[in-house]
């Protein structure tokens, strides 16, 4: 009967532990989404009360992304550049449906997708030999021996196929994880998570001398 | 395994030593400002106006597969040559046989050019013709209006069996 009883309060002790580690756990998740939707519920008003406002807006919060995606994509800064401007001017178009969208991120994402898909396939010709010499990635030394490195690692990245290095640069350079990459991309994490494994296989093979 | 963890692990520090270039503070200005102008100079898309257009178009897609449908129905029509009376009554049962299809002019036209050669005898069916016209003219005459049943409780209206194996 007394182990009974113990057992009781064990339990019930176990239960207000885990109840109060629970609420903790809701706050914090809650407070996660609170501050990750705050963002994108006051852009999403300011494209609801039509405030050209929102242009600075949608550029503090997807402009760094936004970049370094297309020229991880385009393999060129200048190219970088004029697709960055397209899909701002898209953006702008198509404001009254990015306010109405499930995921405002996820939908920017798509627009810059397509602006670089159809610059890729305006831009016919092989400028693979070209894309090496631009300073689309830069080394923070500017020795020689990390310049060469630079080099060497634009020279790996352009010979990956776009849907490899698109991810490794999500990954590498701007710190996404797989989850954050295929909501993104619109992919589900496995294709993200093979691309990548596929992506460092080769670049792998292209860097060998590089790795001890 | 461990191994190649290893190095996809120093193959990424290897990688996070160069990095990608934020934008510049003139390019924000530059894009900002084509945004902003582009923001002004396109009006407000009010949002009743979609499902709006969208019928609208949906609308005129019909009316463009209608008259697409009737302008090739009167095209079809316009090259059918209707055949002749005489071809016609060759082929009465043939004809009517045909099943009531979306394509009938085309098809029929079809039919009456694959047919074979016609089984009945035209002259023998038009001198049975004649002979009913010629009882019906001297029943008339006479002055009787109901009609005679001849011997044997047959009516000369109907052709025996006879008569209509003469036409094949």
């Amino acid at each position: 009967m007394y182990a009974k009883k113990s057992n009781c309060k064990k339990f019930i002790n176990i239960r207000q532990n885990g109840s109060d580690k629970l609420s903790l756990l809701i706050n914090r998740s809650w407070n996660n989404v609170l501050n990750e939707n705050l963002p994108d519920n006051m852009l999403r008003a300011a494209l609801q009360r039509n405030d050209p406002a929102a242009v600075e807006l949608i550029w503090e919060r997807y402009a760094i992304d936004l970049f370094a995606y297309l020229q991880g994509v385009l393999c060129s800064r200048q190219d970088a550049e004029d697709v960055l401007q397209t899909v701002f001017v898209r953006i702008v178009q198509k404001r009254h449906r990015l306010a109405k969208a499930h995921h405002l991120d996820a939908y920017v994402y798509r627009i810059a997708r397509n602006e670089a898909s159809s610059f890729i396939s305006r831009r016919k010709r092989e400028r693979k030999a070209k894309l090496v010499n631009e300073s689309w990635l830069i080394v923070l030394e500017d020795k020689q021996e990390t310049n060469e490195l630079a080099g060497q690692i634009k020279a790996a990245l352009v010979c990956l196929p776009q849907q490899q290095r698109e991810v490794i640069v999500m990954k590498i350079y701007r710190q996404k994880t797989f989850l954050e990459i295929s909501r993104l991309l619109g992919l589900s994490r496995n294709t993200v998570a093979s691309r990548y494994r596929y992506g460092m296989e080769k670049l792998r093979t292209l860097l060998g001398d590089l790795i001890l | 395994m461990n191994e190649k963890e290893a190095q996809n692990e120093q193959l990424e520090n290897i990688l996070r030593k160069a990095h990608l270039p934020e934008p510049s503070s003139e390019l924000k200005k530059r894009i900002t400002a084509e945004a902003t102008k582009a923001w002004n100079q396109i009006p407000t898309e009010l949002p009743w106006l979609i499902p709006l257009r969208r019928l609208a178009a949906s609308a005129a897609a019909a009316i463009v597969i209608i008259w697409l449908a009737n302008y090739y129905s009167e095209h079809t029509l316009a090259q059918w040559h209707p055949v002749n009376f005489t071809d016609a009554s060759r082929h009465p049962s043939g004809h009517e046989a045909l099943p009531e299809m979306p394509y009938g002019p085309l098809m029929k036209r079809l039919a009456v050019l694959n047919r074979r050669p016609a089984m009945l005898d035209t002259s023998a069916l038009n001198d049975h013709v004649e002979k009913l016209r010629q009882f019906l003219n001297e029943q008339q005459q006479n002055g009787i209006s109901r009609p005679s049943v001849p011997s044997g409780d047959k009516s000369y209206l109907i052709p025996n069996q006879t008569s209509f194996n003469s036409y094949s």
